[in-house]
């Protein structure tokens, strides 16, 4: 039986509590070191403190990307896991998939030439779209725009709208132009809405933000352009 | 002091034995030493009967078993690859050996930041013993892949990633908390799979 409450260094037997812990209610945080925090693993560890089943509804919410629940299922809790592994996922299936499209098309299949370049593009591509675009929109909304959403929680939904194209990719792979497009353009909606849905608040606040909307509709015309046109060319047409 | 008649090691504290005496002993027979530890820690990877102890073995990490690997595979890849014009051999070899290696780092800073409580460089060295069955793979493609139909070729791309994968989850997934273990799992996966894609298309 002990006395939380009370201040007396004596426990109920009279003996002199010197060496029982005293239990910390306040939460003191760590000391920062004072060269670089965020260089250190442990500051990005908060940005990985999910579980599989809060990544499997925050891509469900970003494929049905018309209702504005984004906010509601990150709450206070952005992370990168998400952006980094789709968007790495999306390379894999650029480079296996647009070479594969490729190949389906090609008369003389014995001597196909693989496209190693894909790699690097893709790599370029798809990293700058899911970090450097957002991370620099991040930083104008919140020091110039004056947004109460911090840079991470952008790079997080830019991260997580781009989960649409790991299954419009694959489909790409159809080699007819129409098909392609068709999806291109699903997803090009799909991706373009969800962002503009859930910033949406923000937007509306004065002309300045609502200003916002151009680049982020044009990075995603251009990543689409850039899929179709380097990754999915039909350098053979085909007839049907 | 002949040790040329010492019978096989049986554990690794037997070996690190061995090592204190190393001065003494010719180059081949350090450098048939190094060998035999790597096939002792490449059998303790990639058999899994081997590993009731969760990896306590891999405690003595080394990269010498990853890097011979990584350049084994690396080579057989660029070696088969297009020879009609010289850059997509270097390009296969550079793509290869950075995605091993980046790879690999990246798949274990993932786990350390999902809070797994993990040796950076035996994790490492998990991940690049476990190349050793896509190395097979590539062996078996590139001297007959040639003669075999599409299809046949998948087999052996397939039972390989089974078995690169198989080995290194169980060590992935027990270093974090069980609601994160698919996160972790994951990126080993993708690590995996990348690696036999190429392997099957070279």
């Amino acid at each position: 039986m002990q006395n939380f409450g009370s201040n007396n260094d004596l426990d109920e037997k009279g003996h002199v509590m010197t060496d029982q812990p005293k239990i910390k209610v306040k939460f003191e945080p760590k000391p920062k070191p004072s060269t670089c925090p965020i260089c250190t693993v442990e500051y990005y560890q908060q940005f990985f403190d999910i579980e599989q089943r809060d990544v499997y509804m925050r891509i469900r919410c970003s494929l049905l990307s018309w209702k504005p629940e984004f906010y509601q299922c990150v709450g206070k809790n952005p992370d990168l896991w998400g952006p980094l592994w789709i968007s790495t996922t999306i390379i894999f299936i650029l480079f296996a998939g647009g070479n594969l499209s490729r190949f389906l098309l090609e008369e003389d299949k014995r001597h196909f030439k693989y496209e190693y370049n894909y790699m690097y593009v893709a790599v370029l591509v798809v990293y700058a779209m899911a970090f450097i675009i957002p991370i620099i929109l991040g930083v104008i909304m919140k020091y110039i725009l004056k947004s109460e959403l911090g840079v991470f929680e952008i790079v997080c939904m830019y991260g997580y709208s781009l989960s649409v194209y790991m299954f419009v990719l694959i489909l790409c792979i159809i080699p007819y132009n129409e098909a392609q497009w068709f999806f291109l353009m699903c997803g090009l909606a799909n991706s373009t809405i969800f962002l503009l849905v859930n910033l949406w608040d923000f937007m509306k606040k004065n002309k300045q933000t609502t200003l916002i909307a151009v680049p982020i509709i044009s990075f995603n015309v251009a990543l689409i352009l850039c899929f179709k046109f380097y990754f999915f060319r039909l350098i053979y047409a085909v007839d049907d | 002091m002949d040790y040329t008649n010492q019978k096989q090691p049986q554990n690794y504290s037997q070996m690190e034995d061995l090592k204190t005496l190393d001065l003494e002993e010719s180059v081949s027979e350090t450098i048939m030493r190094d060998l035999r530890m790597i096939a002792y820690k490449l059998k303790y990877v990639l058999i899994p009967k081997e590993q009731e102890d969760n990896g306590k073995e891999l405690r003595n990490w080394d990269l010498w078993g990853p890097l011979i690997f990584c350049l084994a595979l690396a080579m057989t890849l660029s070696f088969k690859a297009d020879s009609t014009t010289s850059s997509s051999k270097s390009d296969v070899f550079a793509i290869i050996f950075v995605l091993i290696w980046v790879g690999a780092f990246v798949v274990t800073l993932n786990a350390q930041l999902l809070g797994g409580k993990v040796s950076f460089f035996q994790s490492v060295c998990l991940l690049g013993y476990c190349v050793f069955p896509i190395n097979i793979e590539a062996l078996i493609i590139a001297f007959i892949g040639s003669y075999l139909p599409f299809v046949v070729k998948l087999i052996p791309v397939i039972i390989c990633f089974a078995w690169s994968a198989y080995s290194s989850v169980g060590f992935m997934a027990s270093l974090v908390p069980p609601h994160k273990k698919k996160l972790a799992v994951y990126p080993v996966f993708l690590f995996y799979l990348f690696l036999s894609w190429f392997s099957l298309i070279v």
